[in-house]
């Protein structure tokens, strides 16, 4: 049988509006009880920060040893010495690589805009194979060795993960349908920037791959997912092929994933390569920024579509570039060449 | 009872499946005994967490894995196996 869950937004309108008082109550009730209590926002935008000011990283690693429990014990804080544990001691060059991305590529003072500590547990549960942004923090398991490695290893599951805070902090994509894939999008995008930027790559030159050395020794792929060439990630027996869609054609549409929200970012995903090779040079800098400015810039609502978005960020070009420019072209080529503008 | 478990989401947005029949499995028995799928809380917007759907006989929930616990969780893991 088919199985359906009620999209979050549907729920708060139940909660807000149900003129039956008994579905209204259970919709409250449920909202209770959901993840909604965790996640925290800023309704006003933290004043900007002075231009000379230098920002500071807090960062704190915590090691769940092997239990489902967060935080876990700490075992590293700010200037710290290492620890000689390799997922705690990248977990923490990672969010240092990742604050100094956004600090000095963007101006950001880390996840909210505001120096908002960075807090990582790692070794969670038994070979646990994910990393999850829960509202607050990041969270790492170490894989089970056979398909997954240690989720800390990439940098760029860092950048994703941290990336969903951000996202929370701004734009607030509710994690459903369309605007979750921009969710998932923003996170992927900004985690393959991190990485480019880390490596010196231009946008020719960079692999536009997420997850890079994610995968064990002997599972048929290269990564979890391409933001070049979507879909073409891994094809292996265990783990199935890549199911990635590159074009609005091939749009999945799904209740599982939350909507396909993993499935259908590769969309906006190729649409961010798309436009980030047409300018050419460092993707961060162009590309990059006008994503951001989007991301960032207040004018989104949380339920954004594909296309609403796109013309957002042609906007965003326009207002940077002029309307007229290559920059702005390139942005509006991109999202007509995956079929979002027709 | 026929108890299928699809996992979906997590950062890899890997799909995996398993089903079970509780016939030949008293410890399953046992735990569908213990599980009212009516009472669970629709999954939250923990970003990239692995989200559940377990349909046993024809009734169906969905459930993050925040939400994940008691005999519904040795349920999903029993029939997933470890790594689930």
């Amino acid at each position: 049988m088919r199985c359906t869950i009620v999209p979050p937004h549907m729920l708060e309108r139940l909660a807000g509006d149900a003129a039956d008082p008994a579905l209204r109550d259970r919709a409250r009730h449920t909202l209770a009880l959901t993840s909604a209590q965790f996640t925290e926002r800023r309704t006003l935008a933290p004043a900007p920060p002075a231009p000379a000011e230098d920002f500071v990283p807090r960062r704190t690693i915590h090691d769940a040893e092997h239990r489902e429990e967060l935080p876990g014990r700490t075992v590293r804080a700010e200037g710290g010495p290492a620890t000689g544990d390799a997922d705690v001691d990248r977990s923490y060059d990672w969010l240092g690589i990742t604050f100094d991305f956004f600090e000095t590529v963007y101006r950001r003072n880390s996840i909210d805009g505001a120096g908002l500590e960075m807090i990582s547990t790692v070794h969670y549960g038994d070979r646990y194979q994910n990393a999850f942004w829960n509202g607050r923090q990041m969270v790492y398991g170490d894989g089970d060795g056979v398909i997954f490695t240690a989720f800390t290893g990439p940098l760029d599951v860092t950048g994703h993960e941290l990336v969903h805070g951000i996202t929370q902090y701004t734009a607030n994509l509710e994690y459903y349908g369309q605007s979750g894939a921009l969710n998932e999008s923003m996170s992927d995008v900004f985690g393959s920037l991190i990485k480019q930027r880390h490596l010196g790559h231009t946008a020719d030159r960079a692999d536009w791959l997420i997850g890079q050395g994610l995968l064990a020794e002997g599972v048929a792929g290269v990564a979890l997912r391409s933001l070049k060439e979507p879909g073409t990630a891994y094809d292996d027996p265990r783990i199935g092929k890549d199911p990635q869609p590159g074009h609005m054609d091939d749009y999945v549409e799904t209740y599982r994933d939350n909507g396909g929200v993993h499935i259908n970012s590769g969309i906006p995903n190729r649409a961010f390569h798309l436009a980030a090779t047409a300018i050419g040079g460092n993707a961060w800098e162009k590309a990059g920024r006008v994503w951001y400015d989007t991301l960032t810039g207040g004018a989104l609502s949380t339920t954004i579509e594909f296309a609403a978005f796109a013309a957002e960020t042609v906007r965003t070009a326009a207002r940077l570039y002029g309307d007229t420019a290559a920059e702005t072209e390139a942005v509006r080529n991109a999202w007509r060449g995956v079929g979002v503008i027709r | 009872m026929k108890v299928s478990i699809v996992r979906t989401g997590g950062f890899a947005g890997i799909e995996r499946r398993a089903q079970s029949d509780s016939a030949g499995d008293p410890l399953l028995a046992r735990l569908v005994d213990r599980v009212d799928l009516r009472a669970v809380p629709p999954p939250g917007r923990i970003p990239d967490q692995f989200l559940y759907e377990i349909d046993i006989d024809g009734e169906c929930a969905v459930v993050g894995e925040a939400q994940l616990s008691g005999p519904l969780r040795e349920l999903v893991h029993h029939v997933l196996g470890r790594a689930g």
